[in-house]
């Protein structure tokens, strides 16, 4: 492993957070590998992406805007990442860990014959070596491991455990030729249920309702004015999904999705180690709950034992006026 | 059509978890072994399309465990299904993704299979990886989070979750499929299920009998695992019982603002 290379996950000409996280990173990784740092960015919208790359200190931002990235399930993503693995050489990929980062990666495992650490939120690059460390099971656990030299390394990246930094002076935008090719998986349709709210992976405030809610509506009625004055997001405990109060898309915990705001506030859900998974490597954690004994109290650091329904509004009140 | 479904051993997910600080490895000596609960949920999309399909169906269990854990598999057969093959073999301890996933493909291969139906999680603190590079060693096309599947004359059609919503996704077979757990709830073994499972068949492959050689176990693997411990512990929190509301909302803002994050 000499080189970087960062993958950039984009839909219709949008990235995440985590991309330009990822390419401050690379960069350090790259200068201690003595290597070069490039992003790779595939699909409709990839060149508008690309120019937002520009200020991130990378050496290059590869581009091809391929239909087919679009209109087929992964395997052209995998094809083109192949491609410039190949043609950079030698190379640690980096790779989102989101839904569909995890399948790349997989993916990537055996195409490259690579070793893969994931869900990374340290990288340490020295001797041309490279140590990784991934919390599991929710940071109950740490682990570090080393990708063994060879041609090629992958980790996967925590959104949000990375600084992001502009910097450099501007990267070449080079533009390859889609090439024509046969894929298995052919996407029929491609139906979004989120309501264009802002993603939960990168909201600074989470807010998430469970049980305790008893139903849908104050999703809407009570926790989204507390998120709004926050300018954070909701988000739900397995339960309040389960229950189809909420879409599956909100549900944060093992068998969902993974936050680490610098703030979140559980409001009536008990934390069941499922729930607490996804969110204990958050920055600060506050519970509102009325029974004092709830699990959720032992990663909380500030536990207020009461009735939601009624703390809820008046702390929105409050969080609104000090925030004028 | 010939359904296989890969089955991992873990610890008791309810049962507590620690490692062994010279191995790095889970300490499985008192603690129930079980199949990993995202696996049942790949077990139960296997039983349901066998049940729809009908005609000479059939559903194998695939696992690499321990031999010792071989009867821990029997819940698999007493919920349905048809036969079990297990890889085991002590050279496999320490696999990492890519030598777990090509030890795996390379038994796969040779047991053979329409569609392969994987669990989307494990429960030990994996990495989600070992599904698609499996399909790459197996040269199939890999169908992840599906909460649906129907098949017929050999193209599958299911629908996939997406963290924005889902998808509907169509493909031919063979094809390997990881499920979401809306797929549906696991069925409970019943009594005959139980009393049949324990003469159904358990055949046993060693790392001899897929020809997997020295690519298995830690030295086969790309990475090295350096160390699996506890972090540092987040310190105990604060647990306040405000006399009214309002008080419990003054006291939240109030530590807001002096953590600076109002």
């Amino acid at each position: 492993m000499k080189n970087v290379i960062v993958y950039v996950e984009q839909k219709k000409g949008a990235t995440r957070k985590v991309t330009f996280e990822m390419l401050t990173e690379a960069r350090k990784i790259a200068d201690a590998l003595g290597g070069r740092a490039v992003a790779v960015v595939l699909g409709a919208g990839a060149a508008q992406v690309a120019e937002q790359l520009k200020n991130y200190p990378v050496d290059a931002v590869q581009v091809v805007e391929d239909p087919a990235v679009d209109t087929f399930l992964l395997d052209p993503i995998v094809h083109y990442l192949e491609v410039a693995a190949k043609n950079v050489g030698p190379s640690l990929l980096l790779i989102p860990n989101t839904l569909s980062g995890r399948d790349l990666a997989g993916r990537l495992v055996a195409r490259l014959n690579a070793g893969i650490a994931a869900d990374v939120t340290e990288i340490a690059a020295t001797n041309g070596r490279v140590e990784c460390v991934s919390p599991k099971l929710g940071g109950a656990l740490v682990t570090h491991c080393v990708l063994r030299a060879g041609d090629y390394g992958i980790a996967t990246i925590r959104p949000g455990a990375f600084n992001a930094a502009p910097g450099g002076s501007g990267a070449a935008i080079e533009r390859h030729d889609a090439q024509s090719a046969q894929y298995p998986l052919a996407i029929e349709r491609d139906v979004e249920e989120g309501s264009g709210e802002m993603a939960l992976e990168e909201a600074p405030v989470v807010i998430a309702g469970g049980r305790g809610m008893g139903g849908a509506e104050p999703f809407t009625t009570m926790l989204k004015p507390l998120a709004d004055a926050f300018g954070g997001a909701v988000g739900a405990s397995r339960a309040a999904a389960d229950a189809g109060w909420v879409s599956y898309s909100l549900q944060i915990g093992q068998t969902g999705k993974t936050v680490s705001p610098p703030l979140y506030i559980a409001v009536g859900i008990s934390g069941a180690i499922q729930h607490k998974v996804g969110m204990r490597a958050s920055g600060t954690i506050v519970a509102i709950n009325k029974d004092a004994s709830a699990p959720i109290a032992e990663v909380a650091d500030l536990t207020v034992v009461g009735d939601a329904f009624a703390i809820v509004p008046e702390l929105t009140k409050l969080v609104t006026a000090a925030k004028q | 059509m010939k359904i296989v479904v890969t089955v991992k051993l873990v610890p008791d997910p309810n049962g507590e978890k620690k490692i062994d600080p010279a191995t790095k490895r889970w300490v499985r000596t008192g603690v129930e072994t079980v199949i990993n609960p995202y696996d049942e949920y790949a077990l139960e999309a296997a039983l349901q399309l066998k049940e729809r399909i009908g005609g000479d169906s059939t559903v194998t269990v695939f696992c690499m465990s321990p031999e010792s854990l071989k009867e821990s598999l029997r819940k698999a057969l007493a919920m349905g299904a048809d036969g079990a093959v297990m890889l085991s073999d002590s050279s496999l301890e320490g696999s990492d993704v890519w030598a777990s996933a090509h030890a795996m493909s390379l038994a796969l291969k040779r047991i053979g299979f329409d569609i392969l139906i994987v669990g989307g999680l494990t429960d030990d603190g994996s990495t989600g990886a070992v599904p698609g590079a499996l399909a790459e060693f197996l040269g199939v096309p890999c169908l992840t989070n599906v909460r649906k599947i129907d098949v017929a004359d050999g193209k599958v059609r299911v629908e996939r979750e997406t963290d924005s919503g889902y998808q509907e996704v169509t493909g031919a077979l063979p094809m390997l499929v990881t499920t979401a757990l809306t797929i549906g709830e696991p069925r409970y073994p019943s009594l005959k299920g139980i009393m049949g499972a324990k003469k159904k068949p358990i055949e046993m492959l060693s790392v001899a009998d897929i020809g997997a050689a020295d690519a298995v176990g830690s030295t086969g693997s790309k990475t090295e695992l350096l160390s699996f411990a506890p972090p540092p512990a987040r310190g105990a929190g604060q647990i306040v019982t405000p006399e009214d509301p309002a008080a419990g909302a003054a006291a939240i803002l109030a530590f807001l603002k002096d953590k600076k994050l109002v």
